[in-house]
């Protein structure tokens, strides 16, 4: 028995020993991992280096969605749109890419999982790579918030969210520094539906329903700061589980107070069900229900039918897309023929976006050497994505800040069910505000 | 007899190919249809054809008639199994035809995964007539050799068996393989085509008469007796599993059998061995680069988690389906005492009650919280035994679950925004970044294992441990004993908490930030799977467990959606097959084969104790 | 041999040793004090509640309205907690898949509803349509619960008890995704009958139509039930399998077939619960049965497992205390959205059953013997 002890300690110490010299080992090498032999004119010696893309090589951007389980229709909406930014590099959706600096591009996909380990998983994954340049991602705010934006950050790789809205990935202190999103910032959206709510509604009492989702408990609490802030008063914020299905006494509950609103921007099928039981529940007559755009997908009015009509539903306005004959009559149509259904979420235009600002900064700050091969390096293609001035994006103006947000300026649209975005491109919200970032609690 | 025989086969058949349409209509063959395995043969090839094969196999496999055991001729197992192979063929072409007949978007509006390019795959990419004469020769040619395989001699059978197997495995784990190749600057490119991705016919050969090899001269065996010379005297023990075998197959084989020739001592020899063990699993993140060291890191969390559980489950014969508690416990702990900020709408906040303590200051803390949480939920629920202890540790693991989420709590832990900015766990004076480098944070799990195993095994063979076998096997017979079962319970669900904690504390250090959606129920189920699979009380089947529940869907990312289906299987497979475990323990296992007269005993004493309780003599079980 | 006997009474010996804190009741004492404890807690949570004055004063329709609520969930919950007793009375075993059967039910029922909505056919003949539906989602549950047991359980029927649990769980998970890969990971929506759309008033207290249908149905099916196992040659059958399965099979009882019946009977309540499940949230999806399987499972505990009142006053008691509970408890004492409390309100609930009545409310006495 001792012996086989006396095995083990010897074991573990050393296997302590071999930590501290692979440890040593490392330090030394990290920078070195990206190539810098070949970088002609380009300074790669600081750390983050440079990624050199041999002639003839495709470049590599990795994409960081959430593609498998509930929400993958939230990633897989985005990589298409990403996908069809690529297409039309070319000019044209024609199925076939486009080239960058005289490339190929290739999409490396990896799975977010919507959650911080999914996150750190596919970031792991991607840093991996060294031939990396930038990914598109993550759809999950929980999937970045110090976790993904950390690990890609530190190995200089820039990270462009289509949909991770929540506004502490962007707030000084806590905002990485690779880490950029053409999502609008909840903040906004938070704004809009108050203000949607105390002038259009003229409301002045109102209850929030969160999940355990970071998402819905971000607008909430945001609608909170604004709604207040306006005069308007809070009588209850309450918090569901995502699984539950009976809202009846919660409903019941806040019809107590009577609010002119209740605002549950959560997930469907708990989104749907809600406003379903809140149209049975008496004391509820007179209070509105608002949403937003977790709500939004054909599951809504699938589950909640006739029931959620006179429900609003807030989003990105996509007849305000400054690109809006675009989006409409070449955007769309392309997608539907490419994946063979309608979009089936709302931020396929804002990954295209970020996929266009990520391949413009590329071309922007590649060079391509003597022998065909072309070095980026991480440092300049960072700087060039942070001076994006007025890019003319399909979801609008784009101008990144230091702090990441490249949409700056968001026009939301409030939707009546069921004149809604997701069901048909063309329905007209009933309220449409542009806010900008500086405007906004 | 023959016409019975054939009636087997056609059966077997007929449930062969419905387990290949089940696989397409659950999604699986058009998904896996880009991963490629050996030449231009993909994972959907595999999985048309796998089970005809083993629908060939199991119709051979002998059986016992009128006492008498009886092996199938090699002529016959070919004949029985292609008679199988057609059945199965002809089923799923039916499926195919009635599909087509029916129109495929019509189908499709039922079943989701029934898409054109399913039957695209089904039919080979072929017309429909010559397709259908394809597959029904390709699974009669399947199944006859799986019927061959399984009538030939077993010296024969086990390394065919075990070479196919290993054309899969390596395929799959290109992942690991490649970067480890690399590091070591050997070409590769003879094992995995570049341009399929998967194996070369020539790597897949290579690897086929390998492992044909390893199980032929036995080396799994070999290398067992070198390892455990103890457990090992000198009668030739029977052959090992497959799986053992393989798993064990890693070591220098030769060197082992030099070894024995030269004469040194079989302890010297062992040491020697283990070391070298211990020098592959010390250099293993720098050869497998930090995307696999990630996955050992999970696998190293939930191997912590397995031992906590096995303590519980495995040693005291407690079922807790709430074990998510103490994971929960460990990481929002080691998050406020650490320096962890709770996330709010505008940025970060302190908690309410928050201290920035070092990792391994916090650690012991957490660990005492957890043991104390254990304590908490053992106490009120010593009474309650089996199934009534399941369901309420579920309870509490939903608690937990709630209240760490919940706004109530929410100055505290963060609520539904959670914590972020927790430890890295920094080394004064080593520069080591266990957040940002998996390959740092694979030693720091793997400290925390080795110690975890060495409690566990320290654990088992002493007072306490026999204390809860004896607990395990007859609580009333350990109470008359004179053991304490109240103390030892407690003590069960209080180290079982701690050794979990520590799993949840490191979880926490390598995110760096926490969200309530990490501690589902699905953890606890996790968790006991891993012991179930590896074998109850069994330290080196968590072990096993660990790495083959975390560490495979780990790597194998195309499998991805299908997890949860497969680790369904799994347990129902282990639970009818192998009850005991992939690596048994001796003990529990005899539990577990329980003949039918321990169990009669078992339901006698439930009986005569409800006839003592019952209100009504006559009431039985249903009332 | 000799050496393990004398630290065996080595071990007794130190236990004798030890004595003094052992024979501290502890566990009397941990009671107490927890019995203490929960009584001022409760009693002061309901205290302060009830006399909230003001705004946030709870009036009596308020509870009505919650208690009505609680008894319609709780009648699905009593209605799939049958299945689950039923099972466990003759089997000893805890079905855990039975959630997955009752999802299986109506995802089965789910297509036939849809096509009915599309050719309006379920509000023309609402009554035909909702008998098909029921038959549909019994025959899918029936064949799932039966194909289960001769697959997965008749082969461990021996087995110590941990192996079938596990399988069970393991069967759970395989449903749960199975359904998942076969019809796509969305929720869908179901169609409900006119007939049963809408609400119904008493005076301030309203509920939907389709609760007082899913309240007689529990009712109807319990008391049926109870007549099927007490009454009927095969209810006795099942009653012998339960009392002693080898000495049934001596006298002459067919125990395999016996147990088929069981689970034809747990898979036929499953489909019906599945159904009125539907119709009562309007959606279908292949996870829906994960969560009201457990709160069903809770509720069988609770009532006493193999008891076929006991589920039914189980299932009653969870829906309520779901409804009610985290309002009464927790609204005087201030504790922020009560609601998502729910769950730690139900399942302190059954620990505290369990502590005072291990075998549950209407149980056979003590779980376990010291």
């Amino acid at each position: 028995m001792k012996r086989r002890s006396l095995l083990v300690v010897i074991g573990a110490i050393s296997v302590m020993a071999l930590v501290a010299s692979a440890c040593s080992n490392d330090s030394s090498s990290t920078g070195g991992s990206t190539d810098s032999a070949s970088a002609g004119a380009v300074d790669c010696s600081t750390a983050p280096g440079c990624v050199t893309v041999a002639a003839g090589e495709p470049i590599q951007i990795g994409t960081l969605l959430s593609i498998t389980g509930d929400t993958k229709n939230l990633g897989l909406d985005s990589q298409y749109g990403a996908t069809l930014a690529l297409d039309y590099l070319d000019g044209t959706f024609d199925g076939t890419q486009g080239q960058v600096a005289g490339h190929d591009v290739t999409m490396v996909n990896e799975d977010d999982g919507c959650s911080a380990d999914g996150g750190q998983k596919g970031a792991t994954t991607l840093a991996a790579n060294p031939q990396i340049v930038g990914v598109i991602g993550t759809s999950c705010s929980s999937a970045s918030l110090g976790v993904a934006d950390k690990i890609l950050g530190e190995k200089g790789i820039v990270t462009i969210s289509p949909s991770a809205t929540n506004p502490a990935l962007t707030t000084e202190g806590t905002h990485q520094p690779y880490y950029f999103r053409t999502a609008h910032n909840d903040r906004i959206q938070a704004a809009v539906v108050s203000d949607f709510a105390l002038q259009k509604l003229s409301a002045t009492t109102g209850a929030t329903i969160h999940d355990e989702s970071p998402y819905t408990q971000g607008l909430t609490d945001g609608f909170k700061a604004n709604f207040e802030a306006g005069g308007g008063q809070i009588t209850s914020e309450d918090a569901i589980g995502s699984a539950d299905k009976d809202f009846k006494s919660l409903l019941t509950r806040i019809a107590q107070n009577a609010p002119s609103v209740i605002y549950a921007p959560d997930f469907n099928p708990a989104c749907a069900l809600i406003a379903k039981q809140k149209a049975t529940t008496s004391g509820l007559e007179n209070t509105t229900l608002l949403g937003s755009d977790g709500c939004s997908d054909a599951t809504y009015t699938d589950i909640a039918g006739p029931a959620a009509d006179g429900v609003y539903l807030s989003g990105p306005d996509l007849t305000a897309f400054s690109g809006g004959d675009f989006y409409k009559s070449e955007f769309v149509p392309a997608y539907v023929d490419q994946y063979g259904s309608q979009p089936l979420s709302v931020f396929h235009a804002h990954a295209f976006d970020a996929m266009n600002i990520l391949v413009n900064a590329i071309e922007a700050t590649a060079v391509t050497n003597d022998d065909g091969s072309l070095t980026i390096n991480r440092v300049a293609l960072r700087d060039a994505v942070q001076n994006t001035t007025d890019y003319q994006g399909v979801i609008g103006t784009l101008t990144c800040t230091p702090a990441g947000d490249c949409a700056t300026s968001v026009t939301i649209g409030v939707y009546k069910v069921p004149d809604v975005g997701f069901l048909d491109p063309a329905a007209k919200p009933v309220f449409t505000e542009t806010k900008t970032l500086d405007q906004v609690k | 007899m023959a016409r019975l025989l054939i009636r087997t086969a056609a059966w077997t058949g007929a449930i062969a190919g419905l387990v290949i349409v089940y696989l397409a209509m659950v999604g699986m063959i058009e998904r896996l249809d880009t991963l490629p395995i050996i030449g231009t043969v993909g994972m959907d090839t595999i999985l048309i054809f796998v089970p005809a094969a083993v629908g060939g196999w199991v119709v051979t496999r002998p059986r016992v008639v009128a006492g008498e055991r009886r092996t199938a001729t090699p002529g016959a197992g070919v004949a029985l199994g292609a008679a199988e192979g057609l059945a199965a063929g002809a089923v799923v072409e039916l499926g195919v035809v009635l599909v087509s007949a029916m129109g495929i978007e019509t189908v499709r509006q039922v079943f989701s995964a029934v898409s054109p390019s399913l039957i695209e795959i089904l039919r080979f990419h072929m017309a429909s007539v010559p397709a259908a004469l394809v597959l029904l020769v390709a699974t009669t040619v399947v199944g006859a050799l799986g019927g061959l395989l399984s009538a030939l001699p077993r010296s024969v059978r086990g390394p065919v068996a075990t070479g196919a197997a290993a054309i899969l495995v390596v395929a799959l784990l290109r992942q690991v393989i490649a970067p480890a190749f690399d590091q070591m600057k050997i070409e590769r490119d003879w094992l995995y085509s570049p341009i399929t991705l998967g194996l070369t016919w020539i790597g897949g050969l290579v690897m086929f008469v390998l492992a044909a090899a390893t199980v032929r001269l036995r080396v799994g065996h070999r290398l067992a007796t070198i390892l455990v010379p103890s457990r090992y005297p000198s009668a030739a023990p029977p052959e090992p599993e497959g799986l053992t075998a393989e798993a064990d197959g890693e070591g220098p084989p030769a060197e082992g059998r030099d070894a024995f020739g030269a004469g040194i001592s079989r302890r010297g020899i062992a040491i020697i061995a283990w070391c070298v063990i211990a020098v592959i699993v010390g250099v293993l993140p720098y050869l497998v680069g930090p995307v696999v060291s990630r996955i050992l890191g999970t696998v190293g969390i939930f191997l912590l988690l397995g031992l906590g559980l096995n303590i519980v489950v495995g040693f005291a014969g407690l079922l807790d389906l709430g074990y998510v508690a103490f994971f929960a416990v460990g990481a929002y702990f080691t998050a406020i005492l650490t320096g962890g900020q709770r996330v709010t709408f505008t940025g970060y906040e302190a908690p309410t009650f928050g201290l920035h303590l070092s990792f391994y200051v916090a650690l012991p803390i957490v660990v005492a919280v957890a043991a104390f949480v254990g304590l908490v939920i053992g106490a009120p629920v010593l009474r309650l035994r089996g199934d009534y202890l399941a369901i309420v540790t579920l309870g509490f693991g939903e608690i937990a679950r709630v209240i760490f989420g919940s706004t109530w709590a929410q100055n505290l832990f963060g609520g539904s925004l959670g914590m972020s900015s927790i430890t890295a766990a920094e080394l004064p004076g080593v520069n080591v970044n266990f957040q940002s480098d998996p390959r740092h944070f694979y030693f720091l799990v793997l400290v925390f294992c080795l110690l975890a195993v060495f409690v566990s095994w320290r654990l088992q063979g002493s007072r306490v441990g026999r204390a809860w076998n004896a607990m395990r096997e007859d609580e009333q017979v350990a109470d008359a004993m004179g053991i304490s079962t109240t103390r030892f319970k407690l003590l069960a669900f209080a180290m079982g908490g701690a050794i979990g904690s520590i799993g949840g504390a490191l979880f926490a250090v390598s995110l760096g930030s926490l969200t309530i959606a990490s501690f589902q129920i699905l953890v606890s189920i996790t968790a006991l799977s891993v012991i179930i699979l590896g074998g109850l009380g069994s330290i080196p089947g968590v072990v096993v467990g660990a790495l083959v529940l975390i560490g495979l869907p780990g790597l194998l990312t195309q499998f991805a959606d299908y997890r949860l289906l497969i680790y369904g299987a799994v347990l129902i497979a282990i639970m009818l097959l192998r009850p005991q475990g992939l690596v048994p323990n001796v003990r529990v296992s005899r539990e577990l084969r329980e003949d039918e007269r321990s169990q009669d005993q078992w339901a006698k004493h439930l009986l005569e104790q409800d006839a003592v309780d019952a209100p009504e003599p006559t009431g039985g079980a249903l009332t | 041999m000799s050496n393990e006997e004398g630290e065996v009474q080595a071990e007794v010996a130190s236990d004798q040793r030890l004595g003094r804190f052992e024979r501290l009741p502890v566990r009397r004492i941990v009671l107490t004090l927890l019995t203490v404890t929960i009584v001022v807690a409760v009693g002061g949570g309901i205290f302060k509640t009830l006399t909230l004055t003001g705004v946030d004063h709870l009036g009596w329709t308020f509870w009505a309205n919650l208690l009505v609520i609680g008894l319609a969930l709780g009648s699905v919950y009593a209605l799939i907690a049958l299945g689950y007793t039923l099972v466990y009375g003759i089997l000893r075993m805890i079905n855990f898949a039975h959630g997955e059967i009752f999802m299986a039910g109506a995802f089965g029922s789910f297509f036939f509803a849809a096509a009915y909505a599309k050719s309006g056919f379920l509000n023309a003949h609402p009554w035909l349509a909702l008998a098909i539906l029921f038959l549909v989602a019994m025959g899918v549950s029936t064949g799932i619960a039966v194909l289960l047991e001769r697959v997965a359980y008749r082969p461990l029927r021996n087995a110590p008890r941990l192996v079938p649990l596990i399988t069970a769980i393991g069967a759970s998970l395989f449903l749960q995704n199975s359904f998942q890969g076969f019809f796509g990971s969305q929720t869908r929506g179901y169609p409900r009958p006119s007939l049963l759309d809408g609400t119904i008033k008493l005076g301030r207290v309203s509920f939907d139509k389709i609760d007082p249908v899913v309240i007689a149905t529990a009712i109807v099916v319990m008391i049926g039930l109870q007549f099927f196992v007490k009454r009927t040659k095969t209810g006795k059958a099942m009653r012998a399998v339960a009392q002693d399965r080898e000495i049934a099979s001596l006298m002459g009882i067919d125990v395999d077939r016996v147990v088929v019946t069981t689970f034809v009977l747990g898979g036929m309540l499953a489909g019906i619960a599945g159904v009125l499940y539907a119709l009562t949230f309007g959606q279908v999806g292949a996870t829906m049965g994960f969560l009201p399987g457990i709160a069903a499972f809770t509720a069988a505990v609770l009532g006493g497992i193999g008891s076929v009142p006991g589920a039914a006053i189980g299932g009653l008691i969870l829906g309520v205390a779901e409804s009610v509970g985290p309002y009464l408890l927790l609204s005087g004492i201030n504790v922020p959205s009560p609601f998502e409390l729910k769950g730690v309100i139900t399942f302190s609930i059954l620990v505290l059953v369990l502590i005072f009545r291990p075998g549950g409310i209407l149980g056979t006495g003590e779980a376990e013997k010291v």
